[in-house]
């Protein structure tokens, strides 16, 4: 951490300061230090640049962009903010994806939703929102969301004139005696989900994959400002719905930081217990996706099985299977009935009985090993370049695991241990969910015997402990909490303004980003047969790619 | 007596195959209702990958406006008699996402459904229970919703 200090040393900053025990926090005063500060960090080895969050503030007329550096290896962290003018002719700066490949969907997002001009970017194009913004930025505090809803039908119209013209256009410039083709994979391909890759091929070969994303796109980081802050939980959850319960804890941290709550040790271990549940069918339903992208639905059918009991366990606690909204700022939204925790055992006792059977039959599958051994590799030093995170990276050998990095609820109590393995194929990630849903398991078995035992000595109360006052108003503060959700890393940067009643500004950056960077990356020169299998194995969610 | 439409009509209603199109977070609760302890496809349902096999369209949950024109699109490729069964409540008024200008807050202004089911997201029992409830519409003869009216049918797709 001192070194890192000592290199903003060298740079004009208004303030260095200590965040958290990971991060350090630092403001530039001039935005041309960016670039030869970017190149001494990455020779420092803060090599992820994780995402870049761009604020408003139209009273102040400045466009500040944060920035999130990440080590992988050694958990050092910075969080570098710089001003910018806020007028759309001079709101630039240079881009960073020349050192920091990561960076290139995250600066075309910024530059989409906020207008800020990325110089020497080698690809800046609009990205996420529809064809009816082009440019304009949505997320800018004066776009008047109302004035452009009310043209609704031109709306569409223009959606439909891209993608018509878009078709058009799209072999004009291909040799017409080549076999080189443009297809489109999605947005109803079953393997695929509303995402659309423009697959340039010749034949059976990828020569690149362009993402068309943004079939999702619900706007949530602008539809938490028009809600208060428990509200802003139906948003934060919808992030994606195979699991929800982490990103809701995300944000939850990140509300009680501003407030300065701190919750009860029941709360906390509710969290875990409720965190690691949607982990487990979340991972089931991945490692389904991932057979039947092959091909084969058998796995899909099995994990739905055992998948239901522990839906079972959430709908008892919360009323509903999916759409919980347990976890709320200030702990978890309903006490506990400690019946309930005879669902739970159900589904461990469900769990128990039929895994060693998916091991025998999918894990083990000799057909599955030939298919999948060397496809789509990833090395270590890709991991750090790219900034993927979650099963992705530790497939490829990458120890990164929030939960050990920066415990947050109750896992500082817990001993986790890494688990990676090393060769990052496609084969390596599915072993990698294999692994982790066992993990995840263990953890819900300690979670549940610490509550019961604490609620046996009288230690907890399940009825009362849930819940401690979040004030409704809150302070003018900024905050940014990390949580390791079922993709990977979600990063939560929320910022209030003064007596605020609902977020200013919440940036939620989701795995499935970076991951579906990667595709271009994966599937160059492969054939269109590995499309499916590469693109099941990240375990990409569109949900949380959109927002 | 069974006359021979009527016989047409039943055989129609009792194996009904969805366009397998995933519009938003819905498709879970469905993929949960294909799954072993709710197996639609006792009830004679099956998700296809075309839609030119298919006899009806699941609006699963929101609809965004980039996907709107994906999602109209399907429905013409399917064959007639084809009917819409609307989920969620993003597919009536925007649900959650009511406040967001990027989702379609009347999507069955747009392709008019035969059957709501309400939920965020529905139960698969309510999945199966709406499904139902087409096939008694069939049964009864009636024509579909979209097929007699809607926005959908003045937008170019």
């Amino acid at each position: 951490m001192e070194s890192i200090k000592k290199l903003l040393e060298k740079f004009s900053c208004e303030y260095v300061e200590d965040y958290k025990k990971t991060w350090i926090k630092a403001k530039l005063n001039s935005k041309e230090d960016l670039l030869s500060l970017g190149e001494v960090l990455k020779t420092e080895g803060l090599r992820s640049l994780s995402t870049i969050s761009p604020t408003d503030f139209l009273d102040a007329d400045v466009m500040e962009v944060n920035y999130f550096f990440e080590d992988l290896d050694t958990k050092r962290n910075l969080w570098l903010k710089v001003d910018l003018p806020r007028d759309e002719e001079s709101c630039e700066i240079e881009s960073l994806t020349p050192l920091f490949p990561s960076a290139e969907w995250h600066e075309r997002e910024a530059f989409s939703m906020f207008g800020v001009n990325f110089l020497h970017h080698p690809d800046l194009r609009e990205i996420i929102k529809s064809e009816d913004f082009t440019g304009v930025y949505p997320f800018r505090k004066d776009f008047d969301w109302d004035a452009h809803e009310k043209n609704q039908v031109q709306n569409v119209q223009q959606i439909v004139d891209a993608f018509k013209k878009e078709q058009e256009e799209n072999e004009v410039d291909l040799d017409p005696d080549s076999s080189e083709t443009i297809l489109n994979w999605g947005p109803t391909h079953p393997a695929s989900g509303p995402i659309r890759l423009r697959v340039h091929c010749d034949g059976e070969e990828v020569i690149s994959v362009d993402p068309d994303i943004g079939y999702v796109w619900r706007a949530l980081e602008h539809l938490v400002t028009k809600k208060d802050f428990v509200g802003a939980i139906v948003a934060v959850e919808r992030l994606c719905f195979m699991d929800n319960i982490n990103s809701m804890t995300a944000y939850a941290l990140a509300v009680e930081e501003i407030a300065g709550v701190e919750i009860t040790p029941f709360a906390k271990w509710m969290r875990v217990l409720l965190g690691e549940v949607a982990r487990v069918s979340s991972h089931f339903m991945g490692l389904g996706m991932f057979f039947n992208n092959m091909g084969l639905h058998t796995l899909a059918m099995w994990n739905m099985d055992t998948r239901e009991f522990f839906l079972d366990f959430l709908e008892s606690y919360s009323g509903a299977r999916i759409a919980t909204a347990a976890v709320e700022p200030g702990g978890v939204r309903y006490g506990l009935d400690m019946v309930m925790f005879d669902e739970l055992q159900k589904a461990l006792d469900k769990f128990d009985s039929s895994i060693g059977e998916v091991e025998a039959v999918f894990v083990k599958n000799p057909t599955m090993k030939m298919r999948a051994h060397n496809v789509g590799r990833l090395s270590g030093d890709e991991v750090h370049q790219f900034g993927l995170s979650g099963i992705v990276a530790r497939a490829s050998g990458v120890q990164t695991d929030i939960r050990i990095d920066e415990p947050y609820d109750a896992y500082s109590e817990l001993d986790l241990e890494y688990i990676t393995q090393e060769r990052g194929s496609a084969q390596d990630r599915f072993m990698m969910l294999f692994a982790e849903l066992k993990q995840s398991i263990e953890i819900i078995k300690k979670a549940k015997a610490h509550i019961e035992e604490k609620v046996a000595s009288e230690e907890m109360n399940p009825t009362k402990d849930h819940m401690v006052k979040v004030p409704k108003k809150l302070p003018k503060g900024e905050a940014i909490s990390r949580v390791e959700w079922a993709r990977g890393e979600v990063l939560m940067h929320l910022v209030t303004e003064e007596k605020a009643k609902s977020p200013y500004r919440l940036k939620m950056r989701a795995p499935s980003f970076n991951h579906t960077m990667m595709l271009n990356y994966l599937l160059k020169g492969r054939t269109l047969s590995d499309i499916p299998l590469i693109f099941g194995s990240l375990y990409i969610c569109q949900g949380d790619l959109d927002r | 007596m069974l006359k021979i439409l009527d016989f047409f009509d039943y055989a129609k209603s009792e194996s009904l195959w969805m366009a397998h199109f995933c519009t938003g977070c819905c498709s879970l609760e469905m993929a949960a209702a294909m799954g072993p302890r709710y197996d639609w496809e006792r009830y004679g349902y099956l998700p296809t990958p075309t839609p030119r096999q298919a006899d009806v369209l699941m609006i699963t949950g929101l609809v965004s406006k980039k996907i709107l024109p994906a999602l109209l699109r399907t429905y013409a490729q399917m064959p007639e008699p084809k009917y819409v069964v609307a989920m969620g409540a993003c597919s009536f008024d925007g649900g959650p996402y009511n406040d967001s200008l990027s989702v379609i807050k009347n999507p069955t202004e747009i392709l008019p459904a035969d059957v709501f089911i309400a939920g965020c997201p529905p139960k698969p029992e309510a999945i199966i229970e709406g499904l139902e409830q087409v096939k008694q519409k069939i049964k009864n003869g009636e024509p579909s919703a979209a097929s007699q009216g809607g926005l959908w049918k003045e937008m170019e797709f």
